[in-house]
């Protein structure tokens, strides 16, 4: 059977046909010699992404029994997807139509008419050269586990668990900690509600429990991990008595929280173990165990220093929880001790959540100091400090509790290396886009919450573990297959030379080398088309499905002609 | 399984937005309702987002069009809600649809109307910055990129006069000037709100002059005059004619009235700065701050950078004391260093202002039964640290209207308002 191309030109309204020659276009593209052995059908239309226009386009496919089609309209961007699914309806498979955009490139910003026909002749020519290579490509459908491995059992983790496990849906909590409930244990209260947390973090293990569909897994960690969203063959491994489990998940939480980074690395902070300085996890520690804040030497403080942003020099940002926490502390101090002296050292006061302005109200209203300063040094528990103006004072105290700055969890970099996903800058897990797709990681069914990708309170936690909650279920339901990008990169084996520069590129981690044959393989199911490697490979082996050079070659050669 | 599987989103904002198309991936139903006839929110009204300046209309405007072109999610702009009945899995809504008198169907939005209509108005989506016709589109860009006619400014619709003018421009059709507002009922599952924040209207805090002093600007006029789709096509052209030599932004503007700290206005006002420096390269800024305050890790190096490069940070103890005074054609800002008054000579003020809870909260949550905080903002049940529903179960809130947030913080809470739809759905 003969090629038979359908070339549908659409007037857009006025919005193309006032602006360019619509006839001569049709007269132009019917005469072209290069097409001469080819049947050509061209149609021109008011507005072919109206309802009657894609009945008027179905109906033209069928009827004439076309091979390939050019639609000369608007931009991709706009009805790409309109007139894939005319193609849909049809016996055409959708990857031999290609669009050409004779609005936006030509009828809008070209004023004279009779240039911008030539140049929406010379674009359609590129297109019908185009589609004449373009190949069928077939949408393919796999089965997706939908079960769920969520790494750390803090707060956002447990959550997460909770919030995930059905009986469609099993969760695979592990924790390299013997206890469950992560740092969040460890405080005596929050903001909301003082002394509220153990009992809302007890009540949320007690339910894990009691879940058959979460398996907790203690004092363990991730031993390996490969494939991709909807079929992860995971290894887990217990770090007591090396036994390792293994199982298949579609989806990774990683909650694996943070750390605090040691005052000793900031030079302005001299004390040693005499002194009495406590961060502000201490204070928090010693609250929730003994009830109340003593002195090294059991007595009560007689004044105390506050000092914020301990480390934040170091570590290059705010730690966004570390002023809230503090404030919280003194309210303790001055329920404990309501004569004693409290001095906050502040360089910003950060209160991000909508009522921490009002408490840092009140605190003040009981008597609790905030100096602002430009520098500070600690010396014992002295506190030597320059105003914002440069105007020096020194104060002494007999307690200093401080923060530290929140950074990555010990072990961050090698679980992502495993997971095969990017770390920012600062070593916390990269957001997929930090503004719109914020709780993926750069790879597809990774996702990061809590402290892991930065620092956040235990509500922020919480409302990350609930969005990953989300995206999983709504990216992974029980019965649902995955249809995988078509649009993807398949390796000539041929002419594969095994340098694997393709391997460094690929940022999904789509590509792997098949040591047998020594070539570079593309899991087509993971890579999304991006053509990294395609521009990378010296050999010219790779090849990018509905762009290849072929292609691009043919469609560009009418536009430079 | 609940057999109702729509869920009503109001607010077409990233927030409402990002929630819509996650519901429509898991198969339900969405009605997206939104008040203006354009969705996307403010997000667009930004050129650039902080702190990595992506182009704010490349990062919605795709999330735009997927919204248009979902079958699973019906839109009804220029639409409010009226009344709600009914409980958790199984809510009534009625929707008031007001009369566009332009088909969303037939419409392509070629803008011949909006050319031939004589009514000329001030166009508060451009915070009044331009103008706009009785027949408009909010700014270039708008999506859906449909005209809308303001009834009480229409000649035709007012009663002045027979204009027919745009009916008799529209190759199409498309305008009926005998369109009604329809009253439309649905049965929902449940309802996340998200109609995002108004800002705080510093015409109240007299001394900063805004609103008598042509030089002073809010931080949302300020985004407007640097847009490319804005008024100037972003030429920094200030309300006489001329490009600012000097400008001092004003942080906090409203945080001392609204009882908290915006959170997102530090980055806002950097990038201002950053923004103008880069724009007019010999300009002096001066930043006017009590408190830096950067929710996020990626945020200090873009402030520091700014601080290093761009505008002077000059330290408040107390920003009541800043006084913001006419001299010739400048202004003086005055202020207090280790407590003298000084002053710097200003073509332009940006204030900070703060986030506030959108104008029609009161109706809104009166008519969602819903409580909201001391501040108006919706409030979130107490006793469930990290909650996203509201008093009224199947109720849910995400974005700014829960409270200041930046974007990325709004998609979260979206996202995990989904979820508790979603557990709704699935009992």
């Amino acid at each position: 059977m003969g090629d038979k191309i359908g070339i549908f030109l659409c007037e857009c309204g006025p919005n193309i046909a006032s602006k360019v020659d619509m006839d001569r276009i049709a007269a132009e593209i019917a005469g072209l010699k290069d097409f001469g052995d080819k049947e050509l059908v061209i149609r021109r239309h008011k507005l072919l992404c109206s309802n009657e226009g894609k009945k008027f386009l179905e109906d033209e496919i069928n009827s004439n029994e076309l091979t390939h089609m050019v639609c000369a309209a608007c931009s991709p961007r706009e009805h790409d997807s309109t007139f894939i699914g005319v193609c849909k309806k049809t016996k055409l498979n959708p990857y031999l139509y290609t669009m050409v955009n004779i609005r936006e490139q030509c009828a809008w910003v070209i004023p004279d008419k009779e240039q911008s026909t030539d140049k929406a002749v010379k674009y359609i020519h590129g297109g019908m050269n185009r589609v004449l290579y373009q190949e069928q490509l077939f949408e393919n459908q796999l089965d997706s586990n939908c079960d769920v491995l969520v790494i750390g059992a803090g707060i956002a983790g447990v959550q997460a668990s909770l919030n995930l496990a059905s009986k469609d849906r099993t969760v695979y909590l592990i924790e390299r900690a013997p206890e469950l409930g992560g740092k969040t244990t460890r405080l005596h209260g929050l903001l909301t509600e003082q002394g509220s947390n153990l009992n809302m973090i007890s009540q949320k293990l007690a339910k894990l429990k009691k879940n058959p569909n979460i398996k907790v897994f203690t004092s363990t960690k991730l031993e390996s991990i490969i494939g991709f969203q909807g079929n992860y063959e995971i290894v887990i491994r217990n770090l007591v008595n090396n036994d390792t489990t293994e199982f298949m998940a579609g989806a990774v939480i990683v909650a694996t929280g943070y750390e605090l980074l040691h005052a000793g690395e900031s030079a302005y902070m001299e004390f040693s173990d005499e002194h009495d300085v406590h961060c502000g996890l201490e204070i928090e520690a010693l609250m929730a165990q003994q009830k109340k804040v003593l002195k090294k030497n059991g007595k009560t403080p007689t004044s105390v220093g506050i000092i914020h942003c301990v480390g934040r020099e170091l570590s290059g940002y705010c730690s966004k929880i570390c002023c809230n926490y503090l404030i919280k502390i003194s309210s303790y101090i001055r329920a404990m001790y309501p004569d004693v002296p409290v001095v906050h050292y502040i360089r910003d006061l950060c209160l991000p959540t909508k009522d921490s302005q009002s408490f840092y109200k009140d605190v003040r209203e009981e008597g609790i100091e905030f100096k602002y300063i430009s520098g500070l040094n600690l010396k014992g528990e002295t506190v030597k400090y320059a105003d914002p103006y440069g105007t020096e004072g020194t104060d002494e105290h007999d307690m200093i509790i401080y923060a530290k700055s929140v950074i990555p969890a010990m072990g961050t970099k090698e679980l992502a290396q495993l997971l095969n996903i990017d770390l920012d800058e600062y070593g916390f897990i990269k957001e997929a886009h930090l503004k719109i797709n914020p709780i993926s990681s750069s790879n597809d069914g990774i996702f990061a919450v809590g402290a892991a990708h930065g620092p956040a309170n235990v509500a922020d936690s919480i409302i990350q573990a609930k969005a990953a909650v989300a995206k999983i279920s709504t990216q992974l339901i029980p019965g649902q297959k995955i249809v995988p990008e078509v649009k993807v990169s398949e390796v000539l084996e041929a002419y594969c030379t095994g340098c694997q520069t393709c391997l460094k590129v690929c940022k999904y981690g789509a590509i792997y080398f098949d040591d047998a044959k020594a070539v570079s393989v593309v899991n087509g199911a993971v890579c999304r088309g991006c053509g990294n490697c395609v521009g990378s490979c010296p050999s010219g082996s790779i090849r990018s499905r509905h762009f290849t050079n072929p292609q691009l070659f043919q469609e560009i050669k009418e536009a430079v002609r | 399984m609940s057999a109702n599987e729509n869920v009503m989103i109001i607010g077409s904002g990233v927030a409402g937005m990002e929630a819509a198309l996650m519901l429509s991936k898991a198969g339900k139903k969405v009605i997206l309702v939104e008040k203006l006839p354009i969705i996307g929110g403010k997000t667009i009204k930004n050129e650039e987002t902080f702190p990595n300046l992506d182009c704010s209309t490349c990062l919605v405007a795709p999330i735009q069009q997927s919204i248009l072109q979902n079958k699973d999610i019906q839109v009804l702009t220029y639409s409010s809600i009226e009344k709600v009945s009914g409980n958790r899995g199984d809510f009534k809504v009625s929707v008031r649809k007001k009369a566009r008198y332009v088909s969303l169907e037939l419409c392509l939005g070629c803008g011949m109307c909006y050319e031939v209509c004589p009514v000329v108005l001030k166009n508060e989506w451009e915070e009044n910055l331009a103008d706009k016709k009785a027949i408009y589109v909010p700014c270039s860009g708008s999506l859906p990129n449909v005209p809308v006619i303001d009834r009480e400014k229409c000649l035709n619709l007012n009663g002045t006069e027979e204009c027919t003018k745009c009916v008799e421009s529209c190759m199409f059709a498309a305008i009926d000037l005998k369109d009604t507002d329809q009253v439309l009922e649905f049965s929902v599952s449940g309802i996340i709100v998200a109609t995002g924040y108004d800002i705080y209207d510093a015409a109240e805090i007299d001394r900063l002059g805004y609103s008598k002093l042509d030089g002073v600007y809010t931080s949302l006029e300020f985004e407007r005059l640097f847009a490319s789709n804005g008024p100037t096509q972003g030429e920094l052209i200030l309300r006489n004619g001329k490009k600012p030599e000097s400008v001092a932004i004003i942080h906090c503007v409203g945080r001392e009235e609204s009882g908290y700290c915006s959170t997102v206005c530090c980055m806002s006002s950097s990038k201002h700065a950053h923004f103008i420096k880069h724009k007019l390269e010999n300009v002096r800024i001066f930043n006017l701050y009590s408190d830096i305050c950067l929710t996020d890790k990626n945020y200090q190096k873009f402030y520091d950078s700014v601080k290093s490069h761009d505008s002077e940070f000059i330290f408040q103890a107390d920003m009541n004391s800043i006084n913001i005074e006419e001299a010739g054609d400048k202004l003086n800002v005055k202020y207090l260093y280790k407590g003298k008054v000084e002053q710097i000579s200003t073509d332009m003020v940006i204030l900070a202002n703060s986030l506030v809870p959108p104008k029609n909260i009161v109706d809104l949550t009166e008519i969602l039964k819903i409580d909201r905080d001391k501040y108006g903002f919706i409030s979130v049940e107490p006793y469930e640290i990290g909650s996203v529903e509201t008093s009224r179960a199947g109720i849910f809130v995400a974005g700014c209207v829960e409270g200041p947030k930046d974007v990325q913080s709004s998609i979260l809470q979206a996202e995990a308002a989904v979820a508790g739809i979603l557990a709704v759905i699935n009992e």
